[in-house]
């Protein structure tokens, strides 16, 4: 039966896409009709346990209710609505879907993470909570459940009213095999045990794993249960470029996606939010128009001719030389120049070392890799001394990084006494060092980062220095990534994105489960046919039973003091282990934006990790009449060069 | 001695009147002569060191490590450092550094960040720096060697197989000419750039520079002898009906000596005319594949990485993108300069009567 539906499941797109040409957005109507209601309800019933209808009168009387007091409002009431905001992506995306394949890419944040309202808000500066779609709800740390009452004016961009039902129903599709999103399934499946629907507007979730901050994993967006109904076996290519209805503030229109050349998003005029504390002030633009450009100096002209409204400008390259503060535009005030130290965990900027590989499994090695790595020539030269060495890969989670474990200095004669203690000790006629065997010291350096091909050739010539031969292999993204992820690289450069979380995670890098395919036999000892595991963030190939046993305990405490205990001593080996090199981290953000692109005095809030993720901007339409008007006749304002240091770490 | 057919003499001397193509190709000739010796003009090794009564020739030598000259590092001598060592100690000892003192990999920045510097006479970067502070002249003078070898590697190649099946396929004929063709119709239709793109892909990087510029190679001739086959299997075709052609067979010579003794000298002119134009198409074609990131190994030199850091940096280091392009154009004009008069020269139809 199998094989039939699956079948069905390409053959019936593609009779679409042929009756209709490429019109494959109205496919819907040719294909099958499919009701799923019946199916979920089924489903609900099945699992009682998970999914738990209740009435009103059975939630717990001892709840204690919140409602978020008096916290600062994020934005700033100075904002005004309207105008056009130009934003350009690197690549089109390849899908409108929220979840599956390919959905987890750069323009979901303006589809879902930055847009939609959640349950329940965290405030960047103060970590307290605000109210999202959630008016009140009350934490229940002994159950590790959270309830809440939503807000009666909640809306899908639709009209609809959310309820209750969204939630239930995200609950069903997110652990549906239909979604094709092992990852998400695995994680719902293993980190909630129940959702319990009280009434239209109550609901309860409750989390498995007991952490001090075990209630933000219940601050869930929802899924509209009622746009959801035809999810079936072809979810993927169904729903592929179908707008999902959203809480937050814009929309996508009828004819506002052009593949592969442009999108445009709306802002909800009638959005339920609008008025709502910590919303009304933010989701400005009356309109955002994106536009693909793939190649960064080409955004940079883009941005520079007014094309786009603001660009990132992290690279000294172009904060010192390509947009440097003598600029025309810049003294003339037409471009601003912002530079804002925010406080989030660091992406981890380093090398990783497979130790999987041989002469990597050496740890004198790795530790002549670490004195050979010149890091801090690559920040004072190419970053112009605008970056920090990184000491341990878990840089400002507070209390959970490591406060004396510092980076392995550059060091030619003690990274040559390592590699001498492996054996190569003997320099070849190219001065690279070799073993009794004659074997090179010479190794694989990859990376998908393109942008980073400068650092690359800094620390190959500088390792030569140490007589270590680093062969460059400078990937696109994808490539890069997918090498690592086969775990076919010997020493990568990369970084982690870092979500602004409480406490590090320490499973998906260094467990021996993400190592190996049963790294050890039933006697603690190491299997001699274990494999490496693919798909996995284990970059090291870190297979260490005493880390296994830590990680565990971590993973189960529900102690703020005792993981902080963990974390030190995880990194205290980890940091022994040697096998990732810390690179750097940038303090702060830096963006170049058009004056009538307008920040809040205060520029931004503390924990964010992009300026835009917020939206506090705002454009000013006035302004930007003024600032054009200015260009074609010469008139000048005064210069923006603004840093704005109130987050900035008091040692630095 | 040569004894040259008076034909290819005449060629020959039609050639050296072709004033244009001629002093191209003399030029072209001394670059050659320069670039075989390159190590001795854009090198940071010294040609000479003299140091405490005792002569050093580094150039084509093993490295010393800085010990040798009485420094404490034992990584290569810096041997700019050690020539304003020696100058300011006033000793005996001195060093004789060549033309342009950078290699094409070391990173030299004098104000200590990494960043485009324009020409500067003084530091002996005669053209600047590239984004990394590496000497743009050294990048370029390695960067041509590097193509002119690779191009002519790849004209080589792309002759022989060309020359091999083509020739079969117009003397052999028949069934054998009729199966190359269509494997050659099939593999012609094969999109060169995206199997250089999808092969390349998968060469680990572990093999060592040299080889993944050998593998480039063999890629890119493995998509580009179609193209010789086509004119040798007419030409074998044209010459084979020939009487000289009967003539030889009646007096019983083997099908070895009526191809090498009488066919291939008769097409020659042919494929002479096409050699610089190959040679063009290749540099272009590996120039193109650097610019686009799929060409040589970084941090091989090489003009289309050149091409595309100055087109990154068109507005702040615009001598990048000038002397990449001028260096570009230059070479792809002489050789076409040499190409059209060899085909000036050898065309049949100023001196034959036979047609």
């Amino acid at each position: 039966m199998k094989s039939v539906t699956q079948l069905g499941r390409w053959f019936v797109p593609a009779v679409a896409a042929l009756v209709l040409g490429c019109g494959a957005e109205d496919s819907g109507e040719v294909e099958e009709v499919i009701d799923n209601t019946a199916e979920v309800e089924a489903a609900y019933a099945a699992d009682p346990d998970y999914y738990s209808f209740k009435t009103i009168d059975d939630l717990p009387d001892d709840l204690v209710w919140e409602r978020g007091g008096d916290i600062p409002e994020m934005g700033s009431p100075e904002a005004n609505k309207g105008g056009t905001e130009y934003i350009a992506l690197t690549d089109f995306p390849r899908t409108l879907r929220h979840m599956g394949p390919d959905s987890n890419g750069s323009f979901r944040p303006y589809l879902l993470d930055d847009m939609a309202v959640g349950l329940v808000g965290v405030h960047p500066d103060t970590n307290e909570y605000f109210p999202g779609l959630a008016d009140e709800w009350a934490i229940d740390r002994d159950n590790t459940t959270v309830y809440f009452r939503l807000d009666p004016n909640a809306r899908w961009s639709d009209g609809v009213p959310v309820t209750s039902d969204d939630f239930m129903f995200l609950f069903w599709l997110s652990r549906s095999d239909y979604i094709r999103a092992p990852y998400r399934t695995n994680w719902v499946n293993t980190q909630y045990s129940n959702i319990t629907r009280y009434d239209e507007r109550t609901l309860s979730i409750t989390v498995v794993v007991d952490k001090p901050d075990f209630e933000t994993r219940a601050f869930l967006d929802p899924a509209p249960r009622h746009f959801y109904s035809e999810v079936g076996d072809d979810f993927v290519e169904r729903y592929q470029w179908r707008y999902v209805p959203t809480t937050g503030p814009y929309i996508l229109k009828e004819g506002d996606l052009d593949k592969g050349r442009n999108i445009v998003l709306t802002r909800n005029k009638d959005w339920w939010a609008k008025d709502k504390k910590h919303f009304r002030y933010r989701f400005n633009p009356d309109r955002l128009h994106f536009n693909i450009i793939r190649d960064t100096a080409k955004r940079f002209e883009a941005f520079k001719r007014g094309d786009i409204d603001q660009m990132r400008m992290q690279l000294s390259e172009y904060w010192y030389e390509k947009l440097p503060d003598s600029d025309p535009d810049v003294q003339a005030g037409y471009i601003a120049k912002s530079f804002f130290y925010n406080r989030h965990p660091r992406p981890p900027y380093g090398l990783w070392m497979n130790t999987a590989k041989p002469l990597l499994d050496d740890r004198n090695i790795r530790l002549g890799i670490q004195h050979a790595s010149n890091w801090q020539l690559v920040i004072d030269q190419y970053f112009r001394g605008d970056a920090e060495r990184l000491d341990t890969p878990q840089k400002d989670y507070p209390g959970f990084d490591h406060p004396t474990i510092e980076a392995r200095e550059y060091d030619i004669e003690k990274a040559q006494e390592y590699f001498a203690a492996a054996g190569f000790d003997e320099r070849g006629p190219d001065g690279i060092l070799t073993n009794a065997a004659g074997e090179k010291l010479a190794l694989t350096l990859s990376t998908g980062y393109e942008s980073l091909s400068d650092v690359m050739t800094i620390l190959k010539q500088e390792a030569e220095k140490a007589g270590l031969e680093l062969r460059l292999e400078i990937l696109d993204g994808t490539t890069g990534w997918k090498k690592v992820q086969e775990k076919k690289h010997e020493i990568h450069l990369v970084a982690f994105g870092r979500f602004a979380a409480m406490y590090p995670r320490y499973w998906e890098h260094y467990h021996s489960e993400n190592a190996y395919d049963k790294a050890f036999l039933e006697d603690g000892s190491i299997n001699p046919e274990r494999q490496l595991k693919p798909q996995t963030n284990n970059l090291e190939s870190i297979a260490i039973p005493e880390v296994d046993a830590l990680i565990e305990t971590y993973r189960a405490s529900t102690d703020r003091e005792e993981m902080e205990q963990i974390s030190h001593r995880l990194l205290e080996i980890l940091h022994e282990h040697a096998s990732y090199v810390p690179g750097y981290y940038q303090p702060w953000i830096r963006i170049a934006h058009w004056r009538w692109l307008r920040y809040p005095d205060f520029f931004n809030h503390k924990q964010i990790s992009l300026p835009t993720e917020t939206w506090v901007h705002w454009i000013d339409t006035d302004l930007k009449e003024e600032v054009q008007a200015a260009r074609k006749s010469g008139q000048t304002f005064p210069p923006m060069l603004n840093t704005y240091d109130q987050w900035k770490e008091q040692s630095e | 001695m040569f004894d040259l057919n008076p034909q290819t003499v005449k060629k020959l001397r039609r050639f050296r009147n072709v004033r244009r193509g001629y002093y191209s190709f003399l030029f072209l000739l001394g670059l050659a002569l320069v670039m075989v010796l390159g190590e001795l003009v854009v090198n940071n090794r010294a040609l000479i060191v003299s140091y405490e009564g005792e002569l050093f020739f580094p150039t084509y030598t093993e490295f010393h490590p800085g010990t040798d000259f009485g420094f404490d590092y034992d990584y290569e001598v810096n041997y700019r450092d050690l020539e304003t060592r020696f100058e300011q100690t006033q000793s005996d000892n001195w060093v004789l550094m060549p033309l342009v003192p950078y290699s094409p990999y070391e990173n030299h920045a004098p104000g200590g960040i990494f960043k485009p510097l324009p020409p500067d006479l003084d530091a002996q970067h005669y053209l600047g720096t590239d984004t990394t502070s590496r000497d743009i002249l050294a990048r370029l003078f390695y960067g041509t060697r590097i193509a002119l070898i690779f191009a002519l590697g790849f004209m080589l190649a792309v002759y022989i197989i060309g020359i091999a099946i083509g020739c079969s396929m117009g003397y052999i004929g028949g069934a054998f000419d009729l199966f190359f063709q269509r494997v050659i119709e099939i593999w012609s239709n094969i999109p060169f750039l995206y199997m250089v793109i999808i092969i390349f892909s998968v060469i680990p990087a572990a093999f060592s520079v040299p080889t993944r510029i050998i593998i480039l190679l063999l890629v890119m001739v493995l998509f580009s002898w179609t193209g010789m086959t086509y004119y040798m299997r007419t030409e074998t075709y044209k010459e084979k009906s020939r009487d000289y052609v009967s003539a030889a067979r009646i007096i019983g010579a083997s099908d070895t000596r009526i191809v090498f003794r009488h066919i291939l000298p008769n097409v020659l002119s042919t494929l002479v005319t096409f050699m610089p134009f190959t040679v063009v198409g290749a540099v272009t074609a590996i120039t193109a594949l650097d610019y686009l990131g799929f060409g040589l190994p970084p941090p091989t030199p090489s003009l289309g990485e050149l091409l595309k850091q100055g087109a990154a940096n068109l507005r702040t280091a615009p001598w990048i993108v000038i002397s990449a392009f001028t260096t570009l154009t230059l070479l792809l004009t002489l050789i076409t300069f040499i190409g059209e008069a060899v085909r000036e020269s050898f065309d049949p139809k100023t001196y034959s009567v036979y047609r």
